[in-house]
């Protein structure tokens, strides 16, 4: 029986020394302040205490985490490219802890907000006294951390750039679907696949006002709707914007729509085009062309069974048919230069 | 793959103008310290760590001016400056005829106005670093009347002489001198396509 006890008791002491930190004055002793704390919140979430007690808890658990990593990373003097990384994770961790909770896009003010962040983990122990009394550093420090500011100023700025090209993006979506190439700004990985412009849901429901219109129609009525082309050209573009109008990009007003019906054979080929005003990497611009063919066809089966007298001319009805690729040409289809 | 997954989710990054902007900030670092250490009789280090200092404040007001600017900027003008970061040119609108002049103008103001913040940068910076100019120490002797007399005429002669002080002097040739090397730098990165673009 004492043999027992005597095992157990001597197994506990070396689990505890494993896990004892050395001193009481140790990152361990962070860590395992913020383990408890959080265990504690874990617990009164479980007895549902109020959200005030579990937020205290989660939040000093965070700070603890924060802390306790920090100095961990710089006793161990951990390095990257000889720059110390410590108050960079340190406010990292910060930084999901303050904005991690907002949820949404919670990315934006937690990255900007990081290099911020990070300075005032460096800056706080140089110029608050333990008693929480300002204090003066020596000049050296003093121009050490105004240099700190103004570089992590700098980052906090590249990140807002990054976050302001990402809504120009969201503004106008085409501009992903061009090259960056020649940009002396931004770099985008190759091998990606890139995104078809918003012309090509233009041209689809240009497409769909056509087939409505002159599609299945007797050939003469046909024949009169491409007598007022100015006029359709116009109702199509409207048609189009109202039925774009629903998820309204800002990117809308710099399409145009515009079709030409050439003559082919007995029919037409109607070329459509979505014509992009907007910036673009080609000095020209650039469209989109959907090629459809508009044939008169004879409703020869269906009239010989109705038993028709011979040499009476059969209706002529019209069929539609479109492409469904749509090229991405360089220039203007009228050759002439658009006015924005 | 997970790895062009996440590059694809990130999209267009920024990093020609991290990189460019880097480099930028070296040459004019290195070269306004030259010019403060000559004019200024600064040490090695100290005129380095004051160009630094202040070239990186310069700098990061720079890009709030911009974002704030760019936010509040006419649909139109906005979309040029758009075309401008992501294609590197100018497209047909409106506005194409004064971008230019426009150009010009906002490169006119951004040299005074970057003269303007590096030199109060370096006032500031001189104050919070203690080494205050001599005539504004705090804990100047109290001499006799006829010192006292001296010192404010002194004071008198530097404040009408105002603008043209060595600091105000030093600091205009030092943003001349990093001015024109990124404007150089900048025709020749555009003109040749050194960095292979």
């Amino acid at each position: 029986m004492v043999g027992f006890f005597g095992f157990l008791r001597q197994t506990l002491t070396e689990l505890w020394q494993a896990v004892l930190p050395p001193r009481y004055f140790s990152w361990q002793t962070v860590i395992y302040m913020s383990l408890f704390s959080w265990l504690v919140s874990l617990l009164a979430r479980l007895l549902a205490t109020t959200a005030f007690t579990v937020g205290l808890l989660a939040t000093i658990s965070w700070i603890c985490l924060a802390l306790g990593v920090g100095w961990a990373l710089e006793a161990n003097k951990v390095r990257l490219f000889g720059i110390p990384i410590a108050p960079w994770v340190s406010g990292a961790i910060l930084c999901l802890f303050l904005f991690g909770s907002w949820g949404g896009r919670w990315l934006q003010p937690a990255l900007v907000s990081w290099p911020l962040v990070s300075f005032a983990v460096i800056a706080v122990p140089s110029l608050v006294s333990w008693d929480f009394d300002l204090k003066a550093p020596p000049p050296m420090v003093r121009q050490q951390l105004a240099l700190l500011f103004c570089l992590s100023l700098l980052f906090s700025s590249w990140f807002q750039f990054y976050f302001r090209i990402q809504s120009w993006v969201r503004d106008y979506p085409s501009l992903v679907a061009d090259s960056v190439d020649h940009s002396a700004f931004v770099y985008r990985f190759p091998g990606q696949e890139v995104a078809l412009p918003a012309g090509v849901t233009h041209l689809t429901i240009a497409e769909e006002t056509l087939r409505e219109q002159i599609d299945n129609k007797p050939w003469p009525s046909v024949e009169r709707w491409l007598l007022n082309l100015e006029g359709q050209r116009q109702a199509l573009q409207q048609r189009v914007q109202s039925q774009m109008g629903r998820d309204a990009d800002l990117e809308d007003s710099l399409w145009r729509l515009d079709f030409q019906p050439l003559s082919n054979g007995d029919g037409y080929t109607l070329k459509l085009w979505a014509i992009w005003s907007g910036p673009a990497a080609n000095q020209n611009g650039y469209y989109l062309e959907k090629t459809c063919l508009l044939m008169p066809i004879n409703r020869g089966g269906l009239v010989e069974t109705e038993n028709t007298a011979p040499g009476y001319t059969t209706t002529q009805w019209s069929t539609l048919t479109c492409d469904l690729q749509t090229p991405r040409q360089a220039g203007h289809p009228r050759g002439t230069q658009q006015q924005g | 793959m997970p790895i062009n997954d996440l590059l694809s989710e990130l999209g267009i990054l920024p990093l020609r103008a991290i990189a460019v902007q880097s480099m930028l900030l070296m040459v004019a670092i290195v070269l306004e310290a030259m010019v403060l250490r000559q004019q200024l009789r600064l040490g090695y280090r100290t005129s380095m760590q004051y160009a630094a200092t202040l070239n990186l404040l310069a700098t990061s007001l720079g890009w709030i001016a911009f974002l704030a600017l760019e936010a509040v900027l006419p649909l139109a003008l906005r979309s040029q400056v758009i075309s401008y970061v992501l294609f590197n040119r100018f497209y047909t609108n409106s506005w194409y005829d004064v971008l230019p002049v426009v150009v010009v103008v906002v490169a006119i103001a951004a040299f005074f106005v970057t003269y303007w913040i590096k030199l109060q940068g370096l006032l500031w910076l001189l104050q919070l670093l203690g080494q205050k100019p001599v005539e504004n120490t705090p804990e100047a002797i109290e001499g006799d009347r006829r010192q006292r007399y001296e010192r404010a005429r002194r004071a008198q002669i530097e404040g009408r002489q105002g603008g043209s002080s060595p600091r105000a002097l030093a600091m205009l040739q030092a943003n001349a001198a990093s001015f024109t090397a990124i404007l150089v730098l900048l025709l020749l990165i555009n003109q040749i396509g050194v960095l292979g673009w």
